[in-house]
């Protein structure tokens, strides 16, 4: 129905970012393995579960980094505290293959560790870089996701 | 789908294996969720570990497996872990961000399965029904092989050895390997190479009812800690259909049992003032645990040092001042109670640590049931004894989780270690993983005897006349080291360590446990006299010389479990007119003193810190020794006293415990109020 080649050249080439886009998810090391796993638990069972855990990561994860400037800010320094949240924000990006937000949480602990609370500070700004950057790209990703998903079933349905 | 247990190796299996997944972090929740039901496994998440324990409790035949993270607000995993172990004996994978070695050997030692580092992979989730399947057939596998529980304990931490190994664990790697270097001692001294949990045929899963487990505490408390063999008990209970294997495995998890609620207790850390409820001794067999339980001194402290020493908890053991850790943990846990209630006679005394884990909070309870071997269906009614005892001492938190779990359920403890008993080669409750991991312990693994039961005090009932011997179903620790100096005691070798070694010469390792009881000066000769494991592990509290100090270490926690049971045994033994075989200390007072500082207890209770403070009571620690007499399986276990008193019957009359190396039980003689938990004062 209408113009059969266009959603298919619209649809190859969302394709085609898509992939590109991931690939650079990869190559810059904002993404890890861990990630593909997720897309690979995706079925039709569960079509859309990598973007529902992602959505859940980046509900969870800024209530966290709150949480750390908030402890930060304290005084007395909790480094003990701090280091439980950051760990626990390292557990939840690490499931999502989130791995540059997960090696700035070690680095974090690391501080936390040395009781280095400039350190932590300086980490606390990093995380929260990374966090925006990662949420604006996996946004993008998604959304053209969304944008090709009902395509391909109808294409394949076509085929 | 068959459920896993039913199908066991039929085509279904593992599909359809029920996984109860415990993480605060709602993300790893959804993608571990995610990929259990892709593994084809029935997932259910949770994302509190109150609420999980709560479920599992309800019911705990709804899950076949747990993975739970380490990290969590409102309990830590370690704990959860623990107490499942101990209550529903299910299978817990531990899981984290982090990887750090040590993190993860801890993880082990607390009996986790396998310790899984986030995040998680498919690949190691499709692999985790293994451990469904090996909790399940490697208690039956160590049986056939062994015929004995130190074969048993072995096998056990063979397999549990095996079971880390099988763990692709990244993070785990260094810690697999040490598990395998001890994986490969114990093969050495097991002759079972027991690394293939299925090698047995599987058996059908016995259920241990409360009568049945009343039988079977009847049993070992007629044949003596030291005398309970699975092939005796089995032939004493006589019970159609029961296997020794079965047997075999149930006497493991009861020991460990017993162990883990000393520890408990002693994790408790509580100011060793409240001397665990010997009431809850008093339920054991014949042995007068009242007494013991009264003399209960033995701080929660002690008793909580006495768990972690049994359960290898390397971090802050306390090391309680020549206390019978064991004997202090049962002490503390009972809530001092100065009649046996104290916790299980099996509890092993370890260290009080200050670990929230000490003490298995289930464990006390279990301990608490535990009381007596006999007393496991007596749980329920030792049990509340216990608990309140528990409630006693709740010095620290972990008491205050032992003792609401102990509340919670006085009936799961005991049912929960029973039923899980036949799964579990690990003794009592405690996943035996977690004694065998226990470094130091190792008798604790194999003996799982976590009971403080002074099983392995046999030490302590080694003066113990044989007719007295039957009472002391103190579980016999293999490790019993843990019971002296926490789990290590139990399992420590120190095997036997007597308890009670009030005969100083009688039992191989009783005698010298006791010696904890005295303070420092008795307990060294004590030990020195009898038997290796002797060797002062039973510092109970005595003051100055924590002989064994608790150390976890196999012999020392010969000590160790004195110490504590020391410590009870003051509290016991006033109570009872029993002499404490304890040697507990005598008064409560001392045990306060000692217990304090969680005082290297022994496994009997006596702390064997160094600082004892307990020091007049300590004679009962000596006698402690006797009371701990347990059979040694060869492993020192230093069941100790689980409950002051209760450890021994009353046969073990503190007289007994005399024995020249007891100077201890010169002390508990001397102390003549020390109450005769196990009768021996002329009881016999």
């Amino acid at each position: 129905m209408m113009d059969l080649s266009e959603p298919t050249m619209d649809y190859s080439n969302l394709r085609r970012q898509i992939t590109f886009m991931k690939k650079s998810f990869f190559d810059q090391g904002y993404l890890d393995e861990q990630f593909n796993q997720l897309e690979e638990l995706q079925d039709e069972s569960s079509p859309n579960f990598v973007e529902e855990v992602v959505a859940l990561f980046l509900k969870d994860s800024p209530r966290l980094l709150s949480n750390i400037e908030q402890t930060i800010g304290k005084y007395p320094q909790d480094f003990y505290r701090l280091d439980s949240l950051v760990h626990q924000l390292k557990g939840s990006g690490s499931s999502i293959g989130a791995v540059r937000m997960k090696n700035e949480c070690s680095v974090f602990k690391a501080h936390c560790n040395d009781r280095n609370l400039e350190g932590c500070r300086r980490s606390l700004q990093k995380m929260k870089r990374e966090h925006a950057t990662l949420k604006q790209k996996l946004e993008s990703y998604f959304q053209l996701l969304r944008q090709v998903g009902p395509r391909e079933h109808a294409v394949n349905s076509r085929k | 789908m068959a459920p896993p247990e039913e199908a066991g190796g039929g085509d279904q299996f593992p599909v359809g294996m029920k996984v109860l997944v415990v993480d605060d972090d709602q993300t790893c929740l959804a993608v571990l969720k995610r990929m259990l039901v892709q593994c084809r496994y029935d997932a259910t998440t949770c994302s509190q570990a109150t609420r999980a324990l709560a479920m599992l409790r309800e019911n705990r035949g709804a899950f076949d497996v747990i993975i739970s993270d380490v990290h969590m607000p409102d309990m830590n995993g370690f704990r959860l872990l623990e107490l499942v172990g101990l209550e529903m004996d299910l299978p817990v994978i531990m899981m984290s961000a982090d990887s750090r070695t040590d993190l993860v050997m801890k993880g082990i030692k607390h009996g986790a399965c396998d310790y899984l580092i986030k995040p998680v992979r498919m690949e190691e989730l499709k692999n985790i029904w293994q451990h469904v399947v090996r909790k399940k057939f490697g208690g039956s596998k160590e049986h056939e092989h062994s015929g004995s529980l130190d074969d048993t304990d072995r096998n056990r931490l063979t397999n549990n050895d095996n079971e880390y190994a099988s763990s692709a664990n990244d993070g785990a790697e260094d810690s697999w390997k040490s598990q395998k270097k001890k994986r490969d001692k114990e093969e050495d001294d097991s002759e079972l190479e027991s690394g293939d949990p299925s090698n047995n045929s599987k058996k059908p899963r016995v259920v241990w009812s409360v009568e049945l487990h009343q039988q079977f505490v009847n049993a070992v408390n007629h044949l003596g800690i030291d005398k309970a063999v699975p092939k005796k008990i089995l032939e004493l209970m006589n019970v159609p259909g029961l296997t020794r294997e079965n047997v075999a495995s149930h006497l493991q998890k009861f020991r460990l049992y017993l162990k883990r609620i000393a520890q408990h207790h002693a994790g408790m850390a509580n100011p060793y003032s409240v001397p665990a409820s010997s009431a809850q001794v008093a339920s054991l067999g014949g042995l007068d645990f009242q007494a013991l339980a009264a003399s209960g001194q033995i701080p929660p402290q002690a008793l909580a040092a006495l768990q972690d020493e049994l359960l290898g908890r390397p971090t802050n053991s306390l090391v309680l001042p020549g206390r019978d850790q064991s004997s202090l943990r049962l002490a503390a846990v009972k809530g001092n109670k100065p009649h046996g209630e104290q916790i299980a006679f099996g509890q092993p005394i370890y260290k009080v640590q200050n670990n929230s884990y000490a003490a298995l909070p289930q464990n006390s309870s279990a301990v608490g049931r535990m009381p007596s071997f006999s007393a496991w269906p007596n749980n329920k009614l030792g049990m509340s004894d216990s608990m309140s005892a528990l409630g006693h001492v709740n010095n620290s938190q972990n008491s205050n989780m032992v003792l609401h779990e102990l509340q919670q359920q006085p009936d799961t403890m005991l049912s929960g270690t029973l039923h899980t008993l036949d799964v579990k080669p690990s003794g009592i409750v405690m996943p035996s993983q977690s004694l065998n991991t226990f470094p130091a312990s190792e008798g604790l693994s194999p003996n799982q005897n976590s009971l403080i039961i002074p099983s392995q005090s046999s030490g302590f009932l080694t003066g113990i006349p044989p007719s007295m011997k039957p009472e002391l179903v103190l579980p016999t620790s293999q490790s019993s080291n843990s019971l002296l100096g926490g789990i290590d005691l139990i399992n420590q070798a120190s095997t036997s360590q007597p308890f009670i070694s009030s005969h100083g010469g009688n039992l191989p390792g009783l005698m010298n446990r006791n010696s904890n009881v005295m303070p420092s000066q008795g307990i060294s000769s004590f030990q020195t006299g009898n038997t290796p494991y002797l060797v002062n592990q039973n510092s109970m509290g005595m003051g100055s010389k924590p002989p064994g100090v608790l150390k976890t270490e196999s012999t020392d926690s010969l000590n160790q479990n004195y110490a504590y049971a020391n410590h009870m045994d003051s509290g016991l033994l006033s109570s009872q007119s029993k002499n404490a075989q304890f040697g507990f200390l005598q008064s409560p007072n001392d045990i306060t003193g000692g217990w304090s500082s969680l005082q290297n207890m022994d496994g009997y209770r006596n702390t064997v810190g160094p600082s004892q403070p307990v020091s007049s009571s300590s004679s009962f620690q000596s006698s402690n020794a006797a009371l701990g007499k347990l059979p040694d399986q060869g492993r020192g276990k230093n069941l100790g006293f689980v409950g002051k008193g209760t450890c021994i019957p009353n046969r073990f009359a503190v007289d007994e415990i005399e024995s020249p190396t007891n100077s201890l039980s010169h002390s508990i003689g001397s102390s003549g109020d020390i109450p005769d938990m196990f009768g021996f004062s002329g009881q016999m």
